[in-house]
């Protein structure tokens, strides 16, 4: 355990950056995956089929494959920003295709007549969704969106294979000067499932608030 | 034309392969019936170890056993062992000295090449995953306490490259406030920060990664083995490399911890190879077909601190 506890200072920033790609992908994916859902639930047909255009994209790419892509491949176009932006902008855009799938099985779980009744309130689609409809169906999906959070808190530790020092990355680098995978990497993954616990946490009180009886 | 001539060449050792040992091959041939090239000339040479060297009860009587030697290894690193798309060989350094220890201990040179990661190499060998690792592995004291190393059977060094035209960096020194490539898990990390403490490190998984880092400006400098860095650049022109190597990496072949007799039996065979000219060859037939110049003195074993 010493080889952990020697290197706690390179352990903390690395865990810095996967909160901080955590935090920012996590905002970053649930404002796109919110734009796709109300794409997907539009009566206007181009838009529900560049919505699903996205989903079908990102959910059938691996992440590995979009990191390597946009960090190597952009700059050939002329596009390069720096690495951790990179990372954040791809995990946000992926795993907005998995956020938006969950939302729209909530919106399919609202039953027609509330939008129905929004319509003839004078309600527009726009206030419907937003007053109606979305608040609505976010209470029955927060379980699934907690899962999609954990998920892509352990995603984010493929931003190391791209240069990030994330947690990963850090534990990679101590091992490497101390040649202890075993304690090494049961500390970090220690410090990931005590994230993901949190999450659990989190959405499990959040749930048992919000939850609709019906 | 380059090409028919050399599938033909490749066809025409084949056929000498075949004939010569057949079952060379690892199992994992891209083109069934394909054999090796250049490396068979090597093995047929390579020598057997006697059979009273085979201890009863040892890891060598195992791997005898099991007719089959699991080397973790590399399928990616250039002159050193890296898979060749057309034979599904896997060719190199580092992979001939495997198929030539295989020889030594099995008769026949039958390896079974475990891709390792750098950070899963001690946990390969400590839980038996495969019996040795050669893979430019550093002997450090460290990793000693580990594994058990035999050799060092290589000697290398870090070097810097730099695109080409690039100015301001003539030694490690000059690093310091620069962004600089290294690939992950390499010692050219700790090297980097002991020569250069205010130099920012980004870490990519490969060297081809970390060659098109560079070229797109996501550093200013490379820092890697220099025997990698000479095949680079000599595939690609656009950089350059600074001067010679300034660390001294010796190579050691990664045993399981405590294994003595094991070490032992290696390292008698690297005195061996070393002394019937095999280790110069096999230096001849990868590294040194970039390096210029005769093959170097093969390091003296058990010199370096953790060997």
């Amino acid at each position: 355990m010493s080889a952990f506890l020697d290197h706690l200072p390179e352990f903390w920033e690395g865990l810095i950056v996967t909160l901080q790609l955590i935090a920012a992908s996590f905002a970053g994916a649930v404002v796109v995956g919110f734009v796709i859902t109300a794409m997907r639930v539009s009566p206007v047909g181009v838009l529900r089929g560049i919505g699903t255009a996205y989903v079908e994209t990102f959910q059938n790419l691996p992440l590995l494959v979009l990191l390597v892509l946009a960090v190597f491949g952009l700059p050939e176009i002329g596009i390069k920003a720096s690495l951790l932006v990179t990372a954040v902008v791809v995990i946000a855009l992926y795993e907005a295709a998995y956020i938006a799938e969950a939302l729209r099985s909530g919106v399919n779980s609202i039953a027609v007549g509330q939008g129905e009744a929004a319509r003839a309130l004078g309600l527009t689609f726009g206030q419907s969704l937003r007053h109606v409809v979305l608040p609505q169906a976010l209470r029955t999906v927060i379980q699934p969106m907690g899962n999609i959070f954990i998920a892509l808190t352990m995603n984010t530790a493929l931003a190391g294979a791209v240069g990030v020092v994330d947690l990963t990355a850090a534990a990679n680098r101590v091992n490497l000067m101390e040649a202890q995978p075993i304690p090494i990497f049961v500390g970090a993954g220690l410090a990931y499932a005590l994230i993901a616990a949190c999450v659990g946490l989190v959405t499990g009180r959040l749930e048992r608030r919000l939850v609709m009886v019906r | 034309m380059v090409s028919l001539k050399r599938m033909a060449a490749v066809a025409a050792v084949s056929l000498v392969g075949l004939s010569a040992c057949a079952g060379t091959d690892s199992g994992s041939s891209a083109v069934p019936g394909a054999a090796t090239s250049g490396g068979n000339d090597l093995l047929a040479g390579a020598p057997v170890a006697a059979a009273t060297d085979i201890l009863p009860g040892s890891t060598m009587e195992k791997i005898k056993k099991r007719g089959e030697l699991i080397v973790g290894g590399s399928l990616d690193a250039p002159l050193l062992s890296q898979q060749n798309p057309v034979t599904g060989e896997i060719e190199g350094f580092d992979a001939d000295m495997g198929k030539a220890l295989a020889k030594y201990i099995i008769g026949e040179p039958k390896v079974k090449i475990v891709n390792a990661a750098s950070e899963t190499r001690e946990a390969l060998l400590s839980n038996g995953t495969v019996d040795v690792v050669l893979q430019t592995y550093t002997i450090t004291p460290e990793r000693a306490e580990q594994v058990a190393f035999a050799g060092p059977y290589y000697s290398s060094g870090l070097t810097i490259a730099v695109k080409k035209g690039a100015t301001g960096i003539t030694k490690p020194e000059d690093l310091n406030g620069k962004t600089v490539i290294a690939g992950a898990n390499t010692p050219a990390i700790p090297a980097i920060k002991k020569l250069a403490p205010q130099a920012e490190i980004v870490t990519f998984g490969s060297d081809p990664e970390c060659m098109q880092a560079l070229k797109q400006d996501r550093g200013v400098a490379y820092v890697q083995d220099e025997t990698l860095l000479i095949a680079n650049a000599q595939k690609d022109p656009s950089i350059q490399i600074i001067g010679s190597p300034f660390t001294s990496d010796p190579y050691g072949i990664g045993l399981k911890h405590g294994d003595e007799q094991f070490k032992k039996f290696v390292n008698d065979w690297l005195v061996k190879i070393q002394g019937d000219g095999l280790w110069q060859k096999t230096w001849k037939n990868s590294l040194g077909t970039v390096v210029q110049g005769e093959a170097p003195t093969p390091p003296q074993i058990g010199s370096v601190p953790g060997s």
